[in-house]
């Protein structure tokens, strides 16, 4: 059961550091980034085809390079002042040519990289060390993204753009520039989620809408508002999907984010108030 | 068949042609059929998406439902597939209707979120219901329809669906319903309070769209004669979607349009692998582009020529009542339209 819930915590972290992007956009731009998981597996497969330290480096360039092309349309939707559904609906193209790409390159073969051979033991428990790096990555990023969001300049941009766009465009913050450092900042945080999969439990050319899912489904299951829930968020998702794997069937675990997803969707969680009453 | 419903009569022309060219081979058979099976799903993403504004990312399940029901009826109880039909025009309706009333008083952007979660749902219950949908492995051995197991024959069925559902789409945008619908898009709160009901009005437009994508689930999986998790799954509902914005979601026979260009150009790709990234690259170019589809961006461009003619007033009015009556229900366009022909009149 602990072993369970400990495995559970590790997984987890990943996942919040794949929510955290999703959570900032979504604050700063009322949106949805659907290529987020297709940033890590560009990342997974660029560090898999160059050897070493400068493999990270490729991967952490290529998933950026693609989050570039991401904001090139955004930038483009924006301007022909295209409501969000819209650039949801383009981040998924960029998803599925993102995906074709690594699949037409590397082909179906699953990309893994083991950095620990041996196992931890601590206090009865096996524990790959990898799980602890990636439980170690994420907390700092998350935290360091709450620092900035209350503490810096940047920050109150950010949530002076999410709070009322309008408002912050004449107080004279870019606010499309804000967004597109978000959509940037998102391609890096996805790029690092990537890595780590890469070299704890692997993934394969199928993996970027899974991914995107999970991120999703930890961003919203506490509230899209803040980092800080979406590493709750992350790391309750994980220890339930641990949980399942151990006591239910497999089904059950592959079922765990969508189901979350719309639980919490139908409860309206969501900007459940728009359609209420008040114009759009 | 009057000049009132000329989607219906185009779409006639296209379904006899696409009958007529058929015989010609196998391989014009095959398209032919899939062409017409994936015409019919997209354009049930198309009345969700482009009419009632739901962006419905679970058009591929609904059309897997279909597709596994009259399989596991008529294997496992050897039933006609007409029976199979009935269950698969019921059961995505019913689904989709139960998951609309929940829906449609959510955003955009949640509701289309909560169609792609059910969709994986689907998905995933498909690949591991062993008892009934045969887990990974699918239900093979699915028998053609009685009367028509010839290839030709059944392609003329398909295409008699595919233009019975944009009769039946078109008549519906002519009615009563349709005003409403186009109001309900437009705004809701002006939709309220003209006294439209909008959330029973939108279940029913996803469940009718639900009850669209089952029965091309139906004639696929009459066709293909075997059903697996992977034949109708995510991808297919989201390029569905896709085929009907290339197109133009607002306009009846954008998502056939869609289905027609992707399908075909993506017939001429080098490598299968290379399909996401042209749907991909597709899907953005034209969000960028042509934000009302292809149809949009030409009727736009038609707009555009007529109003440099230098047009009298009163043939300006006329023109401005012509467009009305071709866009369907893009009354952004529409009002434009009004808007330029006013300002040509003094």
């Amino acid at each position: 059961m602990l072993e369970y819930i400990i495995r559970g915590l590790l997984n987890g972290s990943v996942y919040a550091l794949l929510a955290l992007p999703m959570t900032l956009f979504f604050t700063t731009a009322a949106t949805v980034d659907f290529a987020i998981g297709a940033y890590a597996l560009l990342a997974a497969a660029l560090a898999t085809a160059v050897p070493g330290l400068l493999g990270i480096a490729v991967g952490l360039l290529g998933a950026v390079g693609a989050s570039i092309v991401m904001c090139i349309v955004y930038v483009l939707l924006k301007r022909a002042n295209k409501e969000g559904i819209r650039v949801a609906l383009a981040s998924f193209g960029l998803s599925l040519a993102l995906s074709s790409i690594v699949l037409m390159v590397w082909g179906t073969k699953p990309f893994v990289r083991q950095t620990f051979t041996t196992m931890w033991e601590i206090g009865g428990f096996r524990l790959n060390p990898q799980g602890i790096l990636n439980m170690l990555v994420a907390v700092l990023l998350v935290i360091s993204a709450w620092q900035v969001l209350q503490r810096t300049q940047l920050g109150r941009m950010m949530r002076a753009a999410a709070a009322n766009a309008q408002g912050a465009e004449l107080a004279a913050i870019p606010v499309i520039g804000v967004q597109c450092a978000t959509i940037v900042a998102g391609g890096l945080l996805g790029g690092i989620a990537g890595l780590l999969i890469l070299y704890s439990s692997g993934l394969d050319f199928t993996a970027s809408l899974g991914l995107t899912f999970v991120g999703f489904a930890s961003a919203i299951i506490f509230g899209i508002q803040s980092p800080l829930r979406c590493l709750a968020g992350g790391l309750a998702i994980g220890v339930i999907e641990a949980l399942s794997a151990g006591y239910t069937t497999g089904m059950v675990t592959s079922m765990v984010p969508s189901l979350f997803m719309l639980i919490v969707l139908l409860s309206g969680q969501l900007g459940g108030s728009r359609y209420s009453g008040d114009r759009p | 068949m009057s000049w009132r419903r000329p989607n219906t009569v185009i779409m006639l022309v296209v379904g006899v042609l696409a009958c007529a060219i058929a015989p010609l081979g196998a391989t014009w058979l095959d398209t032919t059929i899939l062409t017409g099976v994936l015409a019919l799903i997209s354009l049930s993403a198309g009345l969700s998406f482009g009419q009632a504004g739901i962006l419905s990312m679970a058009q591929g399940a609904f059309a897997a439902i279909g597709a596994y029901s009259t399989a596991v009826l008529s294997t496992r109880f050897g039933l006609s597939p007409w029976v199979g039909l009935l269950l698969a025009l019921l059961l995505p309706a019913l689904l989709a209707w139960a998951l609309a009333r929940v829906v449609s008083r959510m955003p955009e952007l949640a509701t289309a979120l909560a169609t792609l979660a059910l969709a994986t749902l689907v998905e995933i219950l498909a690949r591991n219901w062993d008892s009934v949908t045969g887990g990974y492995i699918g239900i093979a051995g699915i028998p053609p329809i009685a009367g028509f197991e010839k290839g030709w024959m059944f392609n003329i069925l398909v295409w008699v669906f595919v233009v019975l559902a944009v009769l039946m789409h078109e008549n519906l945008m002519n009615s009563a319903h349709g005003r409403a619908l186009r109001i309900i898009k437009h705004d809701r709160t002006r939709a309220m309070a003209d006294g439209v009901a909008v959330a029973p009005v939108l279940s029913a437009m996803l469940a009718t769209s639900g009850a669209m994508a089952g029965a091309g689930g139906w004639l696929y999986a009459h066709y293909i004669t075997y059903m697996s998790p992977g034949s109708l799954d995510t991808y297919a509902s989201i390029s569905a979607l896709l085929m009907a914005v290339v197109g133009g979601p607002g306009y009846i026979l954008g998502p056939v349009l869609g289905t027609f260009l992707l399908n075909l150009l993506g017939k001429l790709l080098p490598a299968q692998e290379a399909q996401g990234l042209f749907y991909g690259g597709a899907l953005i170019i034209i969000l960028i582009v042509a934000p009302e589809g292809l149809l949009g961006w030409s009727h736009r461009l038609l707009d555009r020529l007529k109003a440099r003619e230098p047009a009298a007033p009163g043939k300006a009015g006329a023109a401005a009542a012509a467009t009305g009556t071709t866009a369907t229900s893009t009354s952004a366009t529409t009002v434009e339209a009004e808007r330029r022909a006013i300002e040509a009149a003094p």
